[in-house]
């Protein structure tokens, strides 16, 4: 786990996950893919109270919305990183949506894509933090 | 951006900052919800030094104030804070509440809504002049010095903890100036703090230097107690029904409409916006603020500019809302029109093309 330093806060990217610049967090595992959201993206939208997840058996492409978060803060749309099917999802999110704040990388998952097209570029850890620290500032 | 002068503290205590009304300060330390909690059923603290503090100093101050502001306070004995009352222009519209605090006949203080205090500061300085008043000094010491709220039902012991158990006689908005505290001196301890007193009467906030502001928030995190902040904050307030000065109201609201009956009198004359005010009164108004309770199932957050329905009619909008954890339901304020103000009644508001019932009804929403 990198914590990376800013002039507003402190977040937590883990190193052995892909990102995406929308700040979602990707895990391959076999032909899947699971997507959560970051440490930084919880931070940011603070106390998430409602989620809103895609059907299973669903088709989705690179880019399409596939959940809706809530917060006291925002509004956030979560994309695909991938085109796929969607396999699975949390069902724990819509009674405990705090989940996502409480564990962004763990029992706060999102949805399960099982993969179709090609692997797209994703940033790597190292990457991420640097997004990161581009937006907030070095501190 | 300005900073609150103990940024610092609140990046090395881990806070997550953010801006608010022109101001870098924590908007939580990583558990809003928690943060929440810990003021209503425990203590924590809040660095609320982005609020604006004005001294008001000469012969003739409470004659000035009773010119400039919402309510009579030339019975606010010393040692006591006023309330709210408010700044109003000329046309009736609410400038800020503001709270005053009666120090002695010659000096009185201002805490002003951190938005507002350019703005009101030009405005008093104004009115000063053209009221000829000109003898009277107004010094914003915002910067030279911090404000910090230490709020719960344990609040007192804390205070104890710190050596001030003096503040267990304060009664509500009561306070005590030049109190020794931690081998300095605090400006004042007043019994008070916004997230509930009029209903739930735990808490005190500390005025002091910078210097002492510092060593306080470090002395409370030794003694455990936990940091909070302006989420929470703006969730507390909105429980207890207050008013967020530019979210619940701004310069086109009129008080009456607001039904900020604890911050103006309708009857009182002579003072900037007063005859505006009563002509309000008078005539009747077409809005009025009301408070949203939703049903517990419903998880969301009801945003500013939220319409409210009944049926298909648009009848009013929402202010402020939050879903509250700790009552496990959305609430909101709203201004719905008086003709549709059916206190009891049930209403729809939409939300992101969803609609969620509530029942229209009286803030607080903690009970006492």
């Amino acid at each position: 786990m990198v914590v990376v330093k800013t002039k507003i806060g402190e977040y937590l990217v883990k190193e052995d996950l892909l990102y995406t610049d929308t700040d979602e967090w990707v895990k391959v595992v076999g032909d899947s893919v699971i997507v959560g959201i970051t440490d930084y993206a919880q931070k940011k939208l603070k106390h998430v109270v409602s989620v809103e997840l895609p059907e299973t058996g669903r088709e989705v492409r690179k880019g399409e919305v596939i959940a809706t978060l809530e917060s006291v803060k925002a509004i956030a749309d979560i994309y695909t990183p991938v085109d796929g099917t969607i396999v699975e999802v949390n069902e724990e999110l819509p009674s405990s949506p705090d989940l996502i704040n409480k564990d962004p990388y763990g029992s706060g998952w999102i949805a399960k894509i099982k993969l179709s097209g090609t692997f797209p570029k994703l940033l790597t850890p190292d990457e991420y933090v640097k997004f990161i620290e581009k937006r907030e500032g070095v501190s | 951006m300005r900073s609150v002068p103990l940024i610092e503290l609140h990046r090395s205590f881990r806070g997550n900052l953010g801006e608010f009304g022109g101001w870098l300060t924590s908007l939580d330390f990583g558990d809003p919800v928690g943060e929440h909690v810990s003021v209503r059923t425990s203590v924590a603290f809040f660095d609320v030094s982005h609020m604006g503090r004005f001294i008001i100093r000469g012969s003739r101050v409470v004659e000035f104030l009773q010119r400039v502001v919402s309510r009579d306070i030339s019975k606010v004995p010393e040692g006591s804070m006023s309330g709210p009352v408010l700044l109003l222009n000329e046309g009736g519209g609410m400038i800020d509440d503001v709270m005053l605090y009666h120090v002695k006949k010659d000096l009185w203080y201002a805490v002003v809504n951190a938005p507002n205090i350019d703005k009101d500061l030009s405005w008093l300085n104004k009115w000063r002049n053209e009221l000829g008043y000109t003898d009277i000094e107004i010094e914003n010491v915002t910067e030279k010095s911090v404000l910090i709220a230490i709020q719960g039902p344990k609040a007192l012991e804390v205070m104890e903890s710190l050596g001030v158990g003096s503040v267990g006689k304060l009664k509500i908005l009561q306070f005590l100036t030049d109190v020794e505290l931690l081998g300095d001196r605090a400006v004042l301890i007043s019994r008070s703090g916004w997230t509930g007193e009029e209903v739930r009467s735990h808490g005190y906030e500390v005025w002091c230097s910078v210097e002492l502001g510092a060593k306080l928030f470090k002395k409370l995190v030794e003694l455990g107690i936990r940091p909070a902040g302006l989420i929470a904050r703006d969730s507390l307030r909105l429980e207890a029904g207050y008013l967020l000065s530019g979210v619940d109201f701004d310069e086109n609201t009129s008080p009456v409409e607001a039904r900020y009956w604890m911050a103006f009198d309708a009857e009182k004359t002579g003072y900037v916006g007063s005859e505006a005010v009563r002509k309000k009164y008078v005539e009747g108004v077409d809005r009025i603020r009301v408070g949203l309770r939703f049903k517990k199932d419903q998880r969301f957050v009801p945003r500013h500019g939220d319409p409210v329905l009944i049926g298909e009619k648009e009848v009013g909008y929402v202010t402020s809302g939050t879903f509250s954890n700790y009552l496990g339901r959305a609430i909101a304020m709203a201004y719905v029109n008086t003709r549709h103000a059916y206190l009891g009644g049930t209403v729809h508001v939409k939300s992101r093309n969803r609609l969620f019932e509530a029942k229209i009804v009286e803030p607080p929403f903690i009970a006492g």
